[in-house]
């Protein structure tokens, strides 16, 4: 009697064992950088724009090819033949995260406050002027032509105007306008992006839900049987990878979009078959060398540089995560061209060559490089230090500083106060990425600051043609003009760009994607992108 | 007794106002563009120069101090070129998140610093207090950070036995917020189970931080009784047959912890801006974080702001430890004449 009973008391404890593993929750931790408004008009980092990709819809969307493709807008064209007229038609029966449709009124709304409020992105776009024409078409007008403008509405992110005119501030800066809703959009979406904002504490957390009605839909083609929309996001924004590193072994995290990762955190992640790695998009290390001060004013100094630079010895262990060859472009954009030294190693002879070529030949030992970079950043050090330890063989001194962040960017304000050597890490954050590299980083007119810190404006040939880039509208013509700039701008050794860096996302065996790679920050961080294997979760970790 | 308080309280307002002038020019000379910081990458140089103009950065040191005192007696801290808030809404997020935690910290260190620290003075040259000042030079020669990540790695990652990082798991909504404080709203929601795991979520973070004034205290305190136990009262006591739990706790501790209250006034302070290895370790949303990222992003609102508090906490803590003090030491009481 007394074993029965405890036998059926082990059955039922097992029984009951059975049916408490419960499913396994459909949410996903996702770790960024500190998202620090959700406003699209005050958005600039590249971490807010993860987050927009996600609680709202950009107007085009970037490509993988380069270009973009129709979102928002399922086509545009120019009205009259001098690229100051856009006119765009807009998808019908797209819905706000409120249910209501989108409209040409909060489209021309939004550019307005866009354009208005002048922060974020909007600076490449210059000013724009934008006309209703009728509920689903809308003209935009701009200041100068511009062949590339539907490009760069890649960043531009509608809102919905009543909501935010319902939640606006007065008085503020803006007139009859107050605030123009930038406190309230700071922490609240009002978006038709695939996800809509729950909860969020600037720099810290952003919560958010799957949208059912995005207008993209929810298609199942092309995933696996067992992979499943993402229903919840948290965004969390740390910093320490050595804590990340924790959480992404105990399940805890299960995407990081950042990329961050030491070597061996790595190298860990490669080896744990509950984790994956996926690389989307890599950033340029660019050393930019200032053509207005002794003695990278000298044209061949330069080249010796770019010969007498160890890009082997640099890449070492980081080769098998990615790490290597790059240029004025990234070697996975299309219209790349691979630039000098090639092939891509440490030329001493070559060096000398261009050495005693220099205006500096016969004074070498007089001269000191100061090689620049952000403090704190090892990685960039190490660039700083191959090079120092590179060009002592040829004789020459190169001093290594690592000053921090403001000192090191308000440097580069002017060619006086900008060293002989920068280094900065640019990933393909503005749009169009090819004008990005090319156009806003070498044309008088381009980004300016730690963008263009060669400070090199000289050659006539170079400025034509990266006008015309912004001038052509054929997206072939103009790749084609892409490809021809690149050795002539290379030709001068403005920089020279030690290697690629890869920003591997680490993610739980069961997150799945993207399903796109785009090189671009922020579109294939769009969790639509991605699914779970709630199957494969439930099997890792237990629910 | 309020004369002195009333008092204190009115030197305070001299040295914040000084403190605030000095920390208002040393951000301003610092370099860096904080207009260029607000606005991010893409801005053009017609929008930092535009928000140059509204932040008043092209006019004269003086009036920029001008512009801040008027909007500070009017409650107005500025805002925040980082986080794009009101510098006060910031403050009203992260102080109490550090407060909770140094708060607990601070008991930790205060329990367990003074109980080493007594029995091992009290214990002079046992075993005891050799191993206690073997454990104190380890706490003292080990930084915060170190300690921290230790911790989390053993008692988080290995041995699963408490929770690793934040105020609460990830998953877990936490409560409206009352207080800022997790353990005082979640009770105040009336979920004690929320407050318990939110206490659970401290005891790390505030170990990683009670360390090293566990260390500090306890042998301060410990000098403290023996120095103490060499007096005469005390010898007299012992001549008159007190035992020595009577002679302990009435006699030798009250005077022997005078030098340690003051010395964790100043440890209290010192936390909430000294926190944040410990806070970024731990993902703790607390204000030393906060100071540190204004610090880096050039934040000239949010950098006079932090200051501000940190050194209106040193007035307070000072003096509450001087309040203190006074109570436990009546020569202090007659000679401030605090009856």
């Amino acid at each position: 009697m007394r074993t029965k009973a405890v036998l059926l008391s082990l059955a039922a404890l097992l029984f009951v064992g059975l049916f408490a593993v419960g499913e396994a929750e459909n949410v996903a931790v996702i770790n960024g950088y500190p998202v620090i408004t959700s406003d699209p008009a005050t958005a600039s980092d590249w971490y807010d724009t993860e987050a927009m990709y996600n609680l709202y819809s950009p107007l085009v969307y970037p490509s993988p090819e380069g270009g973009v493709r129709p979102h928002l807008a399922t086509s545009w064209e120019a009205v009259g033949g001098d690229y100051t007229h856009w006119r765009f038609t807009l998808r019908q029966g797209v819905k706000f995260h409120s249910g209501y449709e989108l409209t040409a009124e909060d489209v021309a709304f939004s550019m307005t406050r866009f354009i208005t409020m002048a922060r974020g992105n909007s600076g490449p776009l210059g000013q724009v002027t934008a006309v209703v024409v009728d509920r689903y078409t809308v003209d935009f007008l701009l200041d100068k032509p511009s062949a590339i403008f539907p490009d760069t509405l890649a960043l531009f992110f509608p809102v919905e105007k009543n909501l935010v005119l319902a939640n606006i501030k007065t008085p503020g800066n803006y007139g009859e306008y107050g605030d123009y809703g930038e406190d309230w959009l700071a922490t609240h979406d009002a978006g038709t992006g695939p996800y809509m904002m729950t909860s969020h504490i600037p720099g810290q957390r952003l919560d958010a839900v799957r949208f059912i009605d995005y207008f993209e839909g929810w298609s199942d083609e092309g995933w696996g049987e067992d992979e499943v929309p993402i229903e919840r996001l948290i965004f969390i924004m740390e910093t320490d990878y050595t804590t990340l590193m924790t959480l992404m072994r105990s399940g805890t995290l299960d995407l990081e979009i950042n990329g961050g990762w030491t070597l061996p955190q790595l190298e860990q992640i490669e080896a744990d078959p509950n984790l994956g790695l996926a690389s989307v998009w890599a950033q340029n290390v660019t050393v930019w060398m200032n053509t207005k001060l002794s003695p990278t004013d000298d044209e061949h100094f330069r080249k010796a540089i770019l010969y007498a630079f160890d890009y082997e010895g640099i890449v070492g262990p980081w080769e098998a995560f990615g790490n290597g060859e790059t240029g004025i472009l990234l070697p996975n954009m299309p219209g790349y061209v691979p630039i000098e030294p090639q092939p891509r190693a440490q030329n001493l002879e070559r060096a000398r060559q261009e050495l005693a070529l220099s205006k500096y030949a016969d004074n070498l030992s007089d001269v000191k490089v100061l090689f620049h970079f952000c403090g704190g950043l090892d990685f960039e050090e190490d660039v700083g230090l191959q090079l120092q330890a590179d060009m002592a063989q040829l004789g020459v001194t190169v001093e290594v500083a690592g000053p921090p962040w403001p000192e090191y960017s308000a440097e580069c304000s002017s060619p006086e106060s900008t060293p002989n050597m920068t280094i900065f890490l640019f990933a393909p954050q503005a749009a169009p990425t090819h004008d990005y590299y090319t156009y806003s980083m070498f044309a008088p007119g381009g980004l300016g600051w730690i963008f263009e810190a060669h400070w090199y404006f000289d050659d006539p040939e170079i400025i034509q043609l990266l006008d015309a880039t912004r001038a052509e509208p054929d997206p072939a013509a103009r790749l084609a003009l892409y490809e021809e700039v690149q050795p002539l701008i290379a030709d001068h050794a403005l920089a020279f760009y030690p290697y690629e860096k890869p920003t591997l996302f680490a993610h739980q065996a069961y997150i799945v994607g993207p399903s796109e790679t785009i090189v671009f920050v922020g579109p294939s961080e769009n969790m639509h992108m991605w699914r779970i294997n709630l199957e494969l979760k439930e099997a890792l970790r237990g629910g | 007794m309020l004369t002195f308080i009333g008092k204190r309280l009115f030197q305070s307002l001299f040295v914040l106002f000084g403190l605030s002038l000095l920390i208002f020019f040393i951000a301003r000379v610092m370099p860096g563009d904080p207009a260029r910081a607000a606005l991010g990458f893409l801005a053009t140089e017609n929008q930092v120069e535009q928000l140059r103009e509204e932040m008043h950065l092209n006019d004269p040191f003086p009036v920029q101090y001008y512009y801040w005192l008027r909007n500070l007696l009017h409650g107005d801290l500025g805002r925040s070129s980082y986080t794009h808030r009101p510098v006060t809404m910031d403050l009203v997020q992260y102080i109490p998140a550090t407060f909770e935690l140094i708060l607990f910290a601070t008991l930790i260190s205060a329990v367990v610093g003074q109980v080493t620290g007594v029995l091992a003075g009290f214990f002079r040259n046992s075993w005891f207090d050799g191993l206690s000042r073997l454990v104190s030079y380890l706490g003292i020669a080990t930084p915060s950070f170190v300690v921290a990540i230790f911790l989390l790695f053993i008692f988080s990652q290995v041995l699963k036995l408490a929770p690793g990082v934040g105020r609460l798991p990830i998953m877990m909504t936490p409560p409206p917020t009352i207080t800022g404080f997790m353990t005082l709203d979640s009770l105040l929601a009336g979920r004690p189970d929320l407050a318990l795991t939110a206490l659970k979520h401290m005891v790390l973070p505030a170990i990683s931080l009670a360390v090293i004034h566990i260390a500090q205290e306890g042998r301060i305190t410990r000098t403290s009784i023996v120095e103490n136990m060499q007096k005469d009262y005390i010898t007299v006591h012992k001549v008159h047959g007190i035992r020595t739990p009577r002679l302990l706790f009435k006699y030798l501790l009250k005077p022997s912890i005078i030098p340690t209250v003051t010395v964790m006034g100043l440890d209290f302070a010192f936390l909430m801006s000294n926190a944040f290895l410990v806070e970024i370790v731990y993902m703790w949303p607390g204000f030393s974080r906060y100071a540190v990222t204004a610090m880096l992003n050039k934040d000239l609102n949010a950098i006079v702001a932090v200051v501000l508090v940190i050194g209106l906490t040193f007035a307070m803590v000072n003096l509450l430890v001087d309040i203190i003090i006074m109570g436990l030491d009546p020569t202090v009481r007659l000679r401030r004449g605090g009856g």
